[in-house]
């Protein structure tokens, strides 16, 4: 039987496109119309940028005993996994940023009863910027008033083209606005980056930088504006940055995973800084791009219920907020959900987490790096695809992902859930 | 579950009941004529029982208030368990617009124990074309109408009685505040709406063509300057209704608090975190005090001038003169509220002005749709 939905969300980045087609067939999906790639990689089960590439779907849960994997029962996987985290004196709960909120606030849940740290997969990225918010303040305004106003674009350290492709046409760079009717024609787009990317293609200026001349770059921008003397030689397109910032009458900077490479609390210090000075002349905002599809969605959790942006560890007496990566050599039990921790890993700690024999407890409906190290897998149904979640939105407006697909894997706010039941229970 | 409070000194302005003792039958979460047989009894002897508060202007999931955490705050169990402390059953969010609908209705069903409810802010610029058209007017009601139940809002506001735009090419698509209030007040009579309209400057001086259409909301911020004082008193004796915005006294030397704005596409964008001014908090105050019993209802000014957990100390100004002196250096006269007026003000205008009654606290716009008595010692 042949079923259309129309205006589907799309779980594939922070996005969150609203004008998905699909049809189905039987209840498997044959077509999406307009769709990215990363899009295709979540409804179609392929590889992000290679739509013919397919990713191992995984359907049963496995415990590695004795070094070898076997397929159980989801109750025995699930006792396998609160026994090893209920044991553990420093259990760590990583990722999320790629989960639902439910499953974000069942995580929350469980990281308070096993006292445990929760650690987002991007705080190196955006811990600094909410610290840098927590000090110069912030102005903010949702994706549609800066589709509708923004005549001046710039992507620094990002490339929404990998992270978040259809960025550049429902919101920033082709699209058309209210006040910027003519798309491209009535936006000025500028681009900072390592590498000369995609954006090179469509933004008249495009200024490549070596690393670690981030910081000279942006406070070169500060000094040509406030007409002060830069202290070091000026980065290669300082004055050109400059005056397409001074252009703007409203202006937006997207920032990316790329400052994170570098000294991110101090860029994003002296960031603030020229926003607070360009904010004097026109609107300026300052708007980190989520790749992750509910990025935004957990640290809007953690404001609310920790009040802080960072990563929360219940291990102590008071709940305390880290906004630095955590040292896995002090981890002895991880819980993966929403991420894939060992695709981020630098090797040594990969084989340190090896060599000590941590136990790891992944939840995810895909096969990945990380999947192949684990202790236990649970499966789970895709959010927003094969079970109903709620989501993020970059600009942090939520939007419920419905399902179109039925699944006999349950979601991961469920298999949560019942972690954490299974886990007071034993207590 | 039936319910009996015993013997309790009842208040309640809209009933004319000021302080006679009797009992009260609560079924289903209703208040009804006596039971022969009730479930529990609540002795309440000698203790004051009320209807609960409404707050007209509890600035709880305005979009963007989430930055304001970054620099402390109370988290929102905490604000729903503040509210419940201090004998609130229901809460309504000022700043729903139709872009962030979900994300207020979202945070206001994470609210713990209270009833909410949220005003849909009308953005004219959206609708400058046809505003200025008559013909438009039936279309218009109709579009709000369908917003309105789109985002599950109790009512309208505006925020901007104008249209203007940062762009020159549009110059000819302003509309000025005057002829804007003239289409709002036909909107009004079209919708079968007062209309809440935020008190600024430009609105307190203006003239209302149809004051009674018109609830000014938050009178506090509006009033810059002294004369401003007597255009509000002077609205309201036309008979528009409104809500005080009282705010916290704030030293003057204070260095200014970070921004925290929001753009909504209006033509400012929406300040969380304005910086206090202690003239502009003494006249809310003297004017609260002018209108004790009147169509002027108790409210904070936003959250961070006014939240909820400081509003005791504002309740305080207006029955204790030791309170006033010692936030405000000044008693500000001699009038005081008694236990019936501040009753009025916070319970009886705000349910009224919210088009709910206090009998049933807020049914018609609350998700739980309780009624709830509050008791406490005078």
């Amino acid at each position: 039987m042949e079923v259309r939905h129309e205006s589907i969300i799309c779980p594939g980045c922070g996005c969150l496109c609203d004008d998905l087609d699909i049809r189905l067939e039987d209840d498997r999906i044959v077509e999406v119309g307009n769709v990215c790639l990363w899009g295709v990689s979540r409804f179609f089960h392929a590889k992000k940028f290679h739509p013919k590439k397919e990713r191992h779907r995984l359907q049963e849960p496995q415990v590695r005993h004795q070094g070898r994997r076997s397929t159980v029962s989801y109750e025995a996987a699930l006792a396998a996994a609160a026994e090893a985290l209920s044991r553990a004196q420093r259990p760590l709960i990583y990722g999320l940023t790629n989960s639902g909120s439910w499953a974000q606030e069942a995580a929350l849940r469980l990281a308070r009863s096993l006292g445990a740290r929760l650690e987002p997969s991007d705080l190196a990225y955006k811990a600094p910027y909410y610290q840098s918010l927590q000090r110069h303040g912030v102005i903010w305004a949702p994706l549609e008033i800066i589709r509708d106003e923004a005549d001046a674009v710039l992507f620094w350290g990002a490339n929404p083209i990998h992270s978040a492709p259809r960025h550049v046409v429902r919101h920033a760079v082709f699209a058309r606005g209210r006040f910027t009717e003519r798309g491209l024609e009535d936006r000025q787009v500028a681009a900072v980056d390592i590498y000369k990317t995609e954006l090179a293609k469509f933004c008249p200026l495009f200024v490549k930088i070596q690393p670690g001349q981030e910081l000279d770059l942006i406070k070169g921008v500060a000094a040509a504006l406030t007409e002060k003397a830069a202290s070091n030689p000026p980065v290669k397109g300082t004055r050109r940055l400059a005056q397409f910032l001074s252009k703007a009458t409203c202006g937006v900077i997207f920032c990316g995973r790329g400052v994170s490479y570098g000294p991110a609390l101090e860029w994003f210090e002296h960031l603030a800084r020229l926003l607070d000075f360009l904010n004097g002349q026109a609107r300026f905002f300052l708007f980190p791009l989520s790749g992750e599809f509910n990025s935004t969605g957990l640290y809007h959790l953690l404001l609310n219920e920790v009040g802080q942006a960072g990563a929360p560890d219940f291990g102590g007496a008071e709940v305390a907020a880290h906004f630095t990566p955590v040292d896995f050599r002090e981890v002895d039990a991880v819980l993966v959900t929403g991420a894939d921790l060992l695709w981020f890993l630098p090797e040594e700690q990969v084989e340190d987490l090896k060599q000590r024999q941590v136990p790891i407890v992944v939840l995810s409906p895909f096969a990945n790096r990380t999947t192949g190290q684990a202790a236990v897998i649970l499966p789970t149904a895709l959010a927003g695809i094969e079970a109903k979640e709620v989501a993020y939105r970059m600009d942090g407006l939520p939007m419920v992902l419905k399902q179109v697909t039925p699944s006999n894997l349950p979601g991961d706010h469920q298999v949560l859930a019942d972690l954490e039941r299974l886990i007071k229970t034993q207590d | 579950m039936r319910l009996k409070i015993a013997e309790g000194r009842l208040y309640d302005p809209a009933c004319h009941w000021d302080g006679e003792a009797g009992d009260l039958y609560i079924e289903a979460g209703r208040l009804v004529a006596p039971l022969p047989e009730v479930d529990q009894v609540i002795e309440a002897r000698g203790q004051v029982v009320t209807p609960a508060g409404l707050d007209l202007r509890g600035q709880v999931a305005t979009f963007g208030l989430d930055f304001r955490r970054l620099n402390g705050g109370p988290s929102l169990a905490e604000v729903g368990e503040n509210y419940a402390l201090l004998g609130y059953t229901h809460v309504h969010e000022p700043f729903l617009t139709a872009w962030t609908a979900g994300y207020v209705q979202r945070q206001l069903a994470a609210l713990p124990v209270v009833d909410t409810s949220a005003s849909l802010v009308v953005n004219l610029r959206e609708l400058d074309l046809y505003l200025g058209s008559p013909e438009h007017g039936e279309e218009v009601g109709q579009t709000l109408r369908f917003l309105l139940e789109a985002t599950r809002s109790l009512n309208f506001r505006v925020v901007e009685p104008f249209v203007q735009y940062r762009q020159d090419f549009y110059a000819h698509r302003i509309i000025k505040t005057e002829k804007v209030l003239g289409i709002l007040t036909d909107l009004a009579r079209r919708l079968d709406l007062p209309l809440a309209l935020e008190a600024s400057p430009e609105v307190l001086r203006a003239h209302l063509p149809e004051p009674a259409a018109f609830h000014l909301a938050g009178l506090g911020p509006g009033l810059a300057d002294e004369g401003l004082v007597e255009a509000a008193l002077a609205q309201l004796e036309a008979g528009a209704s409104a809500d005080l915005g009282l705010m916290l006294p704030s030293p003057g030397a204070r260095k200014p608090p970070l921004p925290v704005k929001i753009d909504l596409g209006w033509f400012n964008p929406l300040d969380l975190n304005p910086q206090g001014d202690e003239a502009v908090g003494r006249r809310a105050l003297a004017l609260a005090l002018c209108c004790q019993g009147g169509q002027v209802a108790f409210s904070g000014a936003n959250a961070a001038q006014a939240p909820v957990a400081e509003y005791p100390r504002l309740f305080s100004w207006l029955w204790d003169h030791a309170a006033r002196r010692q936030d405000w250096q000044d008693d500000l006269g001699a009038r005081r509220y008694s236990l019936s007026e501040w009753i009025w003000a916070t319970r009886t205008l705000p349910a009224l002005a919210s088009g709910c009654n206090t009998w049933a606290a807020a049914a018609p716009c609350s998700r739980r749709g309780k009624s709830w008595w509050i008791t406490f010692a005078w």
